[in-house]
């Protein structure tokens, strides 16, 4: 704009130049011709020339050079038409940099070296709650929290320390409201043209990543913590590398040091060497039908100590990982040590029961003992005398031996018996025919039942299966279920006191004991206490008998109930499971 | 089950018996042994109704009861025995004898009282004991009835004569007492002394002492 009349007018300059050229020239000529029109003289006549070639001359380089100079005004006049478009390139160039810098979501900071703000974004000052000019000229710690400012304080020095470079860093600023965002900063100090240093701060909204970020390690912190606390730990396993990836509490339980991950084998060496077998059989199985599995091992730890854990997997088909079976190991000795020691207390508790009961049948039991001795004395003195004869009988001698043999056996046999059930022996299950059990209770308590009038009926079925059961515990069971009747009946004076005992097969081919009296029977209100423990109709019981059954039954895989009879009294009746093929 | 077992002697003789009471057949064998091993004669049973089916011998007996028996107990069956009017000595046995049981025994009239196991001897003299008490009882018996007959063959004067006799009253007496003349109830009274076969008057008092005659009633009070 400014420029166009400068060229106007040297153009007008220009053409004046060359007219006034031409003027001058046509001048000179006319002077010349007539002042000395007539001698020709050939000097005078080549000056003409000369004149005229040099008037001819400049008349052509005036065109020449006017040629030059509209050409060089075209170009001109083009140069300046670009510069033009230029301008206008860059002024819109830069209102939309302006735009995108004014609305871009990312917050852009311009600081100088003592922190102060000399530029922001809209969006970076909406983004703190502040308008622009609220922030311009302000420290820019002013929207950092005071734990943050040592930082951000840092931060600046070190671009400054290291012009050019970019620096990036997370951090936390707070909003006007004191509401606070999590940012990524990049930064970078530079030298303005007036030799000020100043950095040059974008900083992206992370708060959502940050808190995605919090939530899990927060996520996984619990869930290591719950891991602990449960003992529970996880692993994925690739069975294709033979790999096995484990949490942290997965290699706390196992007693190996944390590693991305563990192979088979050193996996394998700390199992019990003498569950080994069955968990590379396990696994193998899993593997090859590709099945969810679950087993309980143990662990024998480098201090010699055992750990029992129980794990569980999922077939998986995680390509990504590569994650054949994801699972869980739970680190269950607490809970076996537990189980264990319930177990002895069970064990202790039916010893004590079973020394009770008993007790209670002292004087059966002696009877039973004493019968067989009386029978021996005498018997020993009848040989005596039947030796002493003159002459001695021998025939009669032996026979009185041969029964002395006889019935001593017998004292002992119902010895043996009793010390069974006095004696605290760890469980030991046997097939046994459940008749004989039977029979052998009944020569405990054959005095029992005579003392209170009462008549047994036995129908055992002669072709029961064997059932895998501790003998002693199923004397127990019966011994406990025959007093029961013998007391339940004591109050009956109408009518006969009868006991039956009755072994069969149910419909599900399992051996059924049948106790039936025909005492007072059950109180309805009783019947769901029955087998709780401490709970007893009677004055001197200690409500142990049945709960002490029934967990004997129950351990045994059968099922102990009760029920009232259609008639007076009550039937308690057992199950257990047949002596199956391969049963552990 | 039988738990008789016959001594072979048993068929005809008059030699005592030794009846065993008890359910158990080693305790029923042992004591057969050892009475058929000092020669008696036994008989066992496994239970009191076994013992009710059989028809008791007239010979010297005992029954060795034991106190505890299958559905009935040995002292109620020495309460039925009585009630039945079968008197036989009874030796009871027991597993453990307690002290109620045995005064309770006893006052029904046990001979003994033994707890299993026994000695021999004891049991065997209890045997003895009560066999010869049995035998005794038996022989009184036998003495009675006999008086019995006898006074049987008195007329009832005579039998009012012996009553006032025995009671110590002089003929003339008793004459006074009953109306008649002193010669008449001589004559009576030497009747008496006859057919009742008294050597003395110290007999006849002696024989109804037996017959329970008292001074009242011309009847014997059994």
């Amino acid at each position: 704009m400014i420029r166009k009349p400068t060229i106007k007018s040297w153009r007008s300059a220009e053409q004046w130049l060359l007219g006034s050229m031409a003027l001058a020239l046509g001048t000179v000529a006319g002077i010349w011709l007539l002042l000395d029109p007539v001698p020709m003289a050939v000097p005078h006549f080549a000056a003409l020339v000369l004149l005229i070639a040099s008037l001819a001359a400049s008349l052509i380089m005036i065109g020449l050079a006017g040629r030059t100079r509209r050409q060089m005004e075209a170009m001109l006049q083009g140069r300046a038409s670009a510069e033009a478009r230029a301008i206008e390139t860059l002024r819109n160039s830069e209102a939309q940099w302006k735009e995108v810098f004014e609305h871009n979501p990312v917050m852009y900071f311009m600081v100088d070296a003592t922190g102060t703000v000399l530029s922001v974004n809209t969006f970076g000052a909406a983004q703190l709650g502040y308008s622009v000019s609220e922030l311009l000229g302000k420290s820019v710690l002013k929207v950092f929290p005071a734990e943050e400012q040592l930082a951000a304080k840092s931060n600046v020095g070190v671009c400054l320390e290291n012009i050019g470079q970019t620096h990036s860093w997370e951090i936390c600023k707070v909003r006007k409201d004191g509401s606070s965002l999590w940012v990524r900063e990049n930064a970078k100090a530079v030298r303005r043209l007036d030799n000020q240093l100043i950095v040059l701060i974008a900083c992206e909204d992370i708060t959502e990543r940050k808190e995605a970020e919090n939530a899990l390690r927060q996520s996984e912190m619990y869930l290591a913590e719950a891991q602990r606390l449960s003992r529970t730990g996880s692993f994925g396993w690739r069975a294709g590398s033979d790999e096995i990836i484990w949490s942290e509490e997965t290699f706390r339980i196992f007693g190996f040091d944390k590693a991305p991950s563990i192979n088979r084998a050193t996996v394998i060496q700390r199992i019990h060497p003498d569950d080994r077998a069955r968990v590379l059989r396990t696994t193998g199985r899993a593997l090859s039908e590709w099945k969810d599995f679950e087993h309980g091992y143990r662990l024998l730890m480098p201090d010699g100590s055992v750990k029992h854990v129980h794990a569980r997997a999922h077939a998986v088909k995680d390509t990504s990982s590569g994650i054949d079976f994801v699972g869980a190991v739970s680190d269950v000795t607490a809970r076996k040590r537990a189980e264990m020691e319930l177990h002895e207390a069970q064990a202790t508790l039916a010893h004590v029961t079973r020394v009770t009961a008993l007790g209670e049948l002292a004087a059966s039991i002696a009877h039973e003992v004493n019968q067989p001795l009386a029978a021996v004395v005498t018997n020993a003195a009848a040989c005596r005398r039947w030796l002493d004869r003159d002459p001695p009988d021998l025939k009669e001698a032996r026979g009185t031996l041969e029964s002395i043999i006889k019935d001593g056996t017998r004292a002992g046999e119902v010895i043996q018996r009793v010390r069974a059930l006095v004696n605290k022996a760890p469980d030991q299950k046997a097939p046994l025919n459940i008749n004989d059990v039977i029979n052998e209770v009944i020569s405990l308590v054959q005095h029992e039942l005579l003392n209170h009038r009462i008549s047994l009926q036995l129908e055992l079925s002669p072709a029961l299966p064997l059932a895998v059961a501790d003998r002693v515990q199923l004397q127990q069971v019966i011994l406990n279920l025959v007093i029961n009747g013998i007391e339940a009946m004591q109050p009956v004076m109408d009518r006969p006191r009868e006991l039956m005992i009755r072994t069969c097969q149910d419909e599900a081919r399992q051996i059924m004991v049948t106790v039936k009296d025909c005492g007072v029977g059950l109180a309805t209100e009783n019947a769901d206490r029955l087998f709780d423990a401490f709970f007893t109709t009677k004055s001197g019981g200690m409500g142990m008998g049945l709960s002490i059954c029934r967990s004997i039954v129950d351990a045994h895989g059968g099922r102990l109930s009760a029920s009232g009879n259609a008639g007076p009294g009550a039937t308690f009746h057992f199950t257990l499971p047949l002596d199956q093929e391969g049963a552990p | 089950m039988t738990g008789r077992q016959a001594s072979p002697s048993l068929a005809g003789a008059e030699d005592p018996i030794v009846f065993v009471i008890d359910d158990d057949s080693s305790v029923r064998e042992a004591l057969s042994s050892l009475f058929r091993s000092v020669g008696l004669r036994v008989e066992a049973f496994g239970s009191a109704h076994e013992f009710l089916q059989l028809k008791l011998p007239n010979v010297p007996s005992c029954l060795i009861l034991d106190i505890r028996l299958p559905r009935v107990s040995g002292l109620d069956f020495q309460a039925e025995l009585a009630k039945a009017d079968i008197h036989i000595p009874v030796i009871f046995m027991t597993g453990h004898g307690d002290i109620p049981m045995t005064v309770r025994a006893m006052k029904a009239g046990a001979v003994d009282f033994l707890t299993k196991p026994f000695r021999d001897q004891d049991m065997l003299d209890a045997v003895t004991a009560a066999i010869e008490r049995d035998r005794n009882s038996r022989d009184e018996a036998k003495v009675l009835s006999n008086l019995h007959e006898l006074f049987a063959t008195l007329t009832p004067r005579e039998r009012q004569v012996m009553a006032l006799v025995t009671t110590g009253l002089m003929n003339k007496q008793i004459a006074a007492e009953i109306g008649l003349a002193e010669i008449t109830v001589k004559i009576h009274r030497g009747h008496i002394m006859r057919k009742m076969g008294a050597k003395s008057l110290p007999d006849l008092v002696r024989m109804a002492e037996l017959l329970g005659i008292g001074p009242a009633s011309g009847q014997p009070q059994t």
